[in-house]
């Protein structure tokens, strides 16, 4: 037992016990990781999916019940660029750079963001990136872009959400809108979440006849016919407040503004090329 | 009466000690100290000091309460009748229930200035939620002193006076069983019962709901008793209060208290605020069916401080804990959130705070019990509901977490009193 | 020791159950247990790491010098949770986001390091394995018991699959939200406590 505490001993054992674990641990780690990072790429698309409504347009069902070649069928539909939000204008990017590129790193990094001040439409953000990751939905035969995806962010009430955005082709309807990371209150803000009440965002009206952006969450039931809002999540007015305040902020000139202006252009001599 | 007390005294052996019916001992015994002065008397060697029991203080506690729910029946009915009249202007579609078929049926209409009319319709909304809350909450505590062996007390009554007050006049009727079964054995039977709760039983009930239906009583909406009218609580207004207009010289809050039509006509503003906070005080206000008027919360105070059954200590530590949190945030201020710049009166207006702070802060068994301790309590309470109203987004009203974490303090602070007075007398012994 | 394997197994799912008797990790046990299928995961999970760290720290026990016993066993443990939440994050991505850091949390549980601390280091392998799958087991049925409730009353699902239609779906069953708020976990643990003690008196603690 003198032999089990002895200095020499206690620092073998802690040696010998240091190199198994962390060979055991950064095995794992290397092994899993291709698997992993295949899984990240994969939830990415999968709430692209969700925005977009390909996966119930085409399977009838949420894209986290498809199975792979279904998702990978679909995804080729999807391509990506960047987008610089100040002049509107893409980037030239590899392939490599595209898939580096993390909107988080850049939201916080110094001289890849910029600070937002806009007090109509306060997203309790301090900064947002200079660019944004934005994808397109070609149909395939099609030939043209029939929607395009932009990602969002703004606080609700306990934290961020951060989400998709698709708009139609006419750049002014929504296809849908989906947050896939939110720290909202289950069963009352976290109703962002909710199929049901996602799918009132089908079809409404991103801007009104000025150019201003107006969708908006209602307070309470949405009035009928009104084609800019949907019906408000119940107990949650400052979830809802949020969502209307991001919606209308990245619609604004301060964000995709003058991106949306340069894609319109785009897609009006597309399809005159088309003619 | 002595027909009675024959028939009691007839049928007693059946419920004693080794009769057929020994389980149900608690409801005869109920029913006879009801009726009938209790049988025993002290023995050995006692101090009497003063010939109040628990009887006698739980119906002096009611007895304060019945101003309060008069004019609660009365406010339900007049807010209703009210927003009818303002939808029928507005050619809104609005749809009423069963309570309204009852009150047509027994000949009134949807008078808003016929006192009576109003006062009708207010007890058919409050009348099932208080026998549905007696009924479920009196069965409760029936099961357990059966199957415990205790007596039924008359803790209950207060209870299941206190929680319906605290409810918004459109609760269904299915929450107001789960969220009185609920207070009664989380927060009285699990500890023992009558006396032995530290959490005050109405308001854990109410907190039950606030948390498990927060989308439909939370009050931030819909609290007049007519399907289909929308509006917030002057609270649940205040919390949500969006930008002051542009060019606007008052605090943002103060537009979202009066009409939109006015903003920006500094008379118009401060003529619609005045009468917005009289009817505040007064208790002309949507809310909770009880706990609108701050006016007869006053005179309930008087009747439980003059009884000496609420302690005063405890109202003025609240009062005095509210003004000192909200002068000491109007001072801080902030320039998101406009209800820092709130004044003090206004929050001693509006919301339930003055019905918590005399009727729920001052509950005898969760509160501090020393003199001292009263005061910190109070105090405690008082921070604690200013600092939730202004500073937390997510619930426009503090009094009832307020009173609850003042409730689960309130032994500590005892202790420490207590431990204080024990060492200051160790040390006076000491030095003669 | 005279204690048999089945003993060890069984004991901890309710005579001494981690959770209701000895009140261990209670932390993820709040966490986790909105919904069924997550608490399934962490509960496979943490009985992967209870009965695997009681092994290997059997396994070694005679080797390990008193002076730093806590650190080894702790150092065993923490390499276990990192490999179980590696593997979940490549097999079980969606569910592994739902339990966010809760898996990495298992190191901080006390049940295993308890087991560890006070089980492995004095009893042989076999045993010690098959112990911290009893113990693993009695924390899983807790968490499933409290699941069950929440994901029930809460939800109105189990599994996710629908048992009561909500009303803001167009049924009937008005969700109650306290079950989505960690809070209500310990009101269902302190109620099954309650049960567990009325049926076995002689769990109840003297005052």
């Amino acid at each position: 037992m003198q032999q089990r505490d002895s200095l020499f001993n206690t620092l073998l054992v802690a040696t010998v016990l240091c190199v198994v674990c962390s060979l055991a641990v950064s095995g794992a780690a290397v092994a899993l990781r291709p698997r992993q990072e295949a899984n990240e790429k994969l939830d990415q698309q999968k709430n692209i999916l969700d925005a977009t409504g390909l996966a119930i347009g085409e399977y009838g069902v949420q894209a986290s019940m498809l199975d792979m070649d279904q998702i990978t069928e679909l995804n080729g539909w999807i391509s990506e660029k960047l987008v610089d939000l100040e002049t509107g204008q893409y980037l030239e990017a590899s392939a490599d750079e595209l898939g580096k590129y993390d909107m988080l790193e850049a939201a916080s990094g110094s001289d890849t963001s910029v600070s937002i001040d806009n007090r109509t439409y306060n997203i309790g953000e301090p900064s947002r990136p200079k660019i944004m990751k934005v994808f397109f939905v070609e149909e395939p035969g099609s030939n043209r872009i029939s929607q395009v995806v932009l990602p969002v962010f703004g606080k609700g009430l306990w934290g961020t959400l951060y989400g998709y955005l698709a708009v139609r082709s006419d750049l002014n309807t929504i296809q849908g809108l989906t947050f896939y990371q939110h720290k909202e209150t289950p069963g009352l803000g976290g109703e962002v979440d909710n199929p049901s009440w996602k799918a009132q965002w089908e079809g409404v009206k991103l801007f009104d006849e000025s150019g201003a952006p107006a969708a908006m969450v209602a307070k309470g039931p949405a009035p009928t016919g009104d084609q800019y809002a949907v019906d408000g999540l119940s107990g949650a007015t400052i979830t809802s407040r949020g969502v209307t305040n991001l919606l209308r902020y990245w619609a604004s000139d301060d964000a995709y503004g003058p991106y949306l202006d340069t894609l319109s252009n785009e897609l009006a001599s597309s399809t005159e090329g088309a003619n | 009466m002595k027909a009675l007390r024959d028939v009691l005294d007839k049928v007693h052996p059946w419920f004693a000690k080794g009769g057929p019916l020994e389980v149900a001992y608690p409801m005869y015994e109920a029913l006879d100290t009801f009726l009938y002065t209790p049988g025993e008397v002290a023995e050995g060697s006692t101090h009497l000091r003063d010939g109040i029991d628990l009887k006698r203080m739980m119906i002096t506690v009611v007895m304060a309460l019945v101003p309060i729910t008069l004019f609660g029946m009365w406010n339900v009915g007049y807010q209703a009748n009210t927003a009818i009249a303002a939808m029928e202007d507005a050619g809104q579609r609005y749809t009423l229930d069963w309570h309204y078929t009852i009150h047509q049926a027994i000949g009134f209409t949807n008078d808003a200035s016929n006192p009576a009319d109003n006062f009708v319709l207010g007890l058919i909304h409050f009348l099932p939620i208080y026998i549905v809350c007696m009924f479920v909450g009196g069965h409760v505590e029936l099961v357990f002193s059966v199957l415990r062996g205790h007596e039924i007390n008359e803790g209950f009554l207060v209870t299941g006076l206190l929680f319906p007050l605290t409810l918004p006049p459109t609760i269904p009727l299915w929450q107001v069983a789960v969220g009185i079964a609920f207070g009664v054995i989380v927060a009285k039977e699990v500890f023992g019962g009558t006396g032995r709760n530290f959490l005050n039983v109405a308001l854990t009930s109410r907190a039950f709901l606030y948390f498990a239906y927060a989308g439909q009583i939370s009050g931030d909406k819909v609290w007049t008793a007519v399907d289909g009218y929308s509006g917030a609580t002057a609270l649940g207004k205040m919390a949500g209060a969006g930008p002051a207009p542009e060019g606007a010289t008052e605090s943002a809050w103060v537009y979202s208290m009066v009409d939109v039509a006015d903003a920006g006509n500094a008379e118009a503003i401060s003529a619609s605020l005045n009468s917005t906070l009289m009817n505040s005080f007064l208790g002309v206000i949507p809310g909770s069916i009880g706990e609108t008027s701050t006016l007869l919360c006053m005179l309930g105070a008087g009747i439980l401080i003059a009884t000496g059954i609420g302690s005063w200590r405890i109202m003025a530590g609240v009062v005095g804990g509210v003004i000192g949190t909200t002068l000491l945030l109007n001072a801080v201020g902030s320039e998101t959130n406009p209800m820092f710049e709130v004044p003090f009166w206004w929050h001693l207006a509006i919301g339930g705070l003055s019905f918590g702070l005399v009727y729920m802060a001052t509950d005898p068994v969760s509160a501090s019990m020393t003199d001292k301790g009263k005061w910190y309590y109070g105090i405690l309470i008082g921070f604690m509901t200013v600092l939730i109203r202004v500073v937390n987004p997510a619930f426009p009203e503090g009094i009832m977490l307020a009173v609850l974490f003042g409730n689960v303090f309130a032994p500590l602070i005892d202790y420490f009193v207590v431990q204080a007075n024990v060492r200051r007398r160790v040390a006076r012994y000491a030095t003669t | 020791m005279s204690r048999k394997a089945s003993d060890v197994l069984v004991d901890p799912l309710v005579n001494n159950n981690p959770i209701a008797l000895q009140i261990l990790g209670i932390c993820s046990a709040l966490a986790v247990t909105s919904k069924m299928e997550t608490s399934l995961v962490m509960s496979l999970a943490v009985i992967a790491v209870t009965a695997c760290s009681n092994l290997a720290v059997s396994a070694i026990r005679n080797f390990i010098p008193s002076s730093i016993r806590i650190i080894v066993q702790m150092v065993v443990i923490a390499s276990l949770v990192i490999v179980v939440d590696q593997i979940l994050k490549a097999y079980l991505f969606d569910i592994s986001k739902q339990l966010s850091v809760f898996v990495g949390l298992i190191i901080t549980n006390c049940i295993v390091m308890g087991r560890a601390e006070g089980f492995a280091m004095k009893n042989g392998a076999g045993l010690s394995f098959f112990d911290g799958i009893g113990n693993g087991l009695g924390y899983g049925l807790v968490l499933m018991f409290v699941a069950f409730f929440r994901e029930l009353f809460g939800n109105g699902t189990l599994f996710g699959i629908e048992i009561f239609q909500l009303d803001r779906n167009g049924g009937w069953y008005n969700p109650n939200n306290l079950m989505l708020l960690p809070p209500s976990a310990f009101f269902l643990i302190g109620l099954m406590i309650w049960l567990i003690r009325v049926w076995k008196p002689e769990q109840i603690e003297e005052a």
